[in-house]
């Protein structure tokens, strides 16, 4: 999990530092034209969790396509297999997910820049399997006969469930044409096919659920390259 | 700037707690099989059991306490079933003087029942309930229980008892 933080913040850090590199660019008397295009990228951070946890195995293709000056449509698409376990519980969540919404820059480039700060929609749709790979019967007498372990697994598969998310984020161009993001999902489930005799402990794409409600949340690490299609003025 | 930064790092923190990780007491049980004694001359009485303790058997014919019970003078008890296995051997031993169990009675029953594991929260897992609760009396040289009667062939709670035992 630190590794994790420290990851995360190195690329805020990175993000940071070529936002920063641009504000120097000089300007000059060509008028410039913005770029307008197809964004295609991977999220890094889902790449290294694979390395860093050994119970996660993720990847996503992401992209965005300009519509005007300020507005994106977007879409994600990945796969993801987490194991959790607890004292009681060892669960595999395994499954795709599609997300498509719009992504609003909030933030006002400079002459010659081209960075993001922006905020978003998505909804979200997970297909996914649940395996119970064993779980260990609560039982506050167990000090008498043993605690028992169930060690059959079970599969619950066909399980699906609709998300929507509020997504808050930066992307920085660092070369030409290549941009470095980090983003924040806040993520609210709409539905949901829970298995029979067991709960959604984990939903690819949307990640952990937890008690309290249908909330969850999410990050991503991006980076991604800008195929130009055409430039316009504004 | 800094804040959408702040904002993600805040987050990040938030995130490595999982406190709903923690099974809290209370939340739901595996239920104990819950049994009372009934006087065998006026089946509508209870009847007091004399120096008594309940303790199970495993499968190699060793007695297991149950952490339970302990010596008493009681008219029901309650005795937790064995969440491995179908069947749970319980002795019924009574008059045992100064915490001697060479010494008074004791009556073997065997306890069969069906196990449904039942799901409660990510943090506690499942616990599990009992149906189709049946009990057989080992007949021995001096049996003290003349017989037993089931009330409820489901656990699922503690709240009124399972199993009669009349003697």
């Amino acid at each position: 999990m630190l590794k994790y933080i420290i990851s995360s913040l190195c690329f805020v850090l990175i993000s940071f530092y070529a936002l920063a590199q641009n504000d120097s660019i000089s300007q000059d008397s060509i008028k410039y034209q913005n770029k307008y295009g197809l964004r295609v990228g991977v999220d890094l951070g889902k790449i290294a969790r694979h390395f860093i946890e050994d119970d996660y195995t993720g990847f996503e293709i992401n992209a965005d396509y300009r519509l005007t000056r300020d507005l994106y449509v977007t879409g994600e698409i990945g796969t993801e297999e987490k194991t959790i376990s607890n004292d009681y519980l060892n669960s595999t969540a395994k499954g795709n997910y599609i997300k498509g919404g719009i992504d609003y820059n909030m933030y006002q480039n400079w002459y010659g820049q081209d960075n993001l700060i922006y905020c978003g929609l998505r909804v979200g749709f997970g297909s996914f399997t649940q395996t119970l790979n064993e779980h260990t019967i609560y039982d506050l007498n167990s000090t008498s006969w043993g605690q028992y372990t169930n060690t059959e697994s079970k599969e619950f598969d066909g399980l699906t469930a609709i998300w929507a998310e509020l997504i808050f984020g930066i992307k920085a161009q660092t070369f030409n044409n290549l941009y470095v993001g980090v983003n924040i999902q806040f993520k609210k489930r709409l539905t949901e096919t829970e298995p029979d005799n067991f709960e959604n402990i984990y939903i690819p794409g949307f990640g952990r659920t937890f008690d309290s409600g249908s909330f969850g949340i999410g990050f991503g690490y991006n980076i991604s390259y800008l195929i130009p299609l055409y430039k316009k003025d504004k | 700037m800094k804040k959408t930064i702040a904002l993600v790092l805040f987050c990040s923190i938030l995130w490595c707690c999982e406190k709903d990780d923690i099974c809290e007491e209370g939340a739901a049980i595996t239920p104990q099989l819950i049994i009372t004694f009934y006087d065998n001359t006026n089946p509508t009485e209870k009847k007091d059991v004399e120096n008594f303790i309940v303790y199970g058997v495993n499968d190699n014919n060793e007695a297991v306490l149950l952490t339970t019970t302990s010596i008493t003078t009681t008219d029901s008890i309650a005795a937790p079933l064995r969440t491995d296995s179908d069947i749970t051997k319980l002795v019924f031993h009574k008059n045992i003087e100064n915490s001697d169990f060479e010494t008074g009675n004791y009556d073997i029953v065997q306890v069969s029942y069906s196990r449904q594991d039942v799901y409660i929260s990510r943090a506690c897992g499942y616990v599990q309930n009992f149906t189709e609760l049946n009990t057989s009396l080992e007949t021995d040289l001096d049996n003290w229980i003349s017989s037993t009667e089931i009330i409820n062939t489901s656990i699922e709670n503690e709240t009124s008892a399972h199993v009669k035992i009349y003697h």
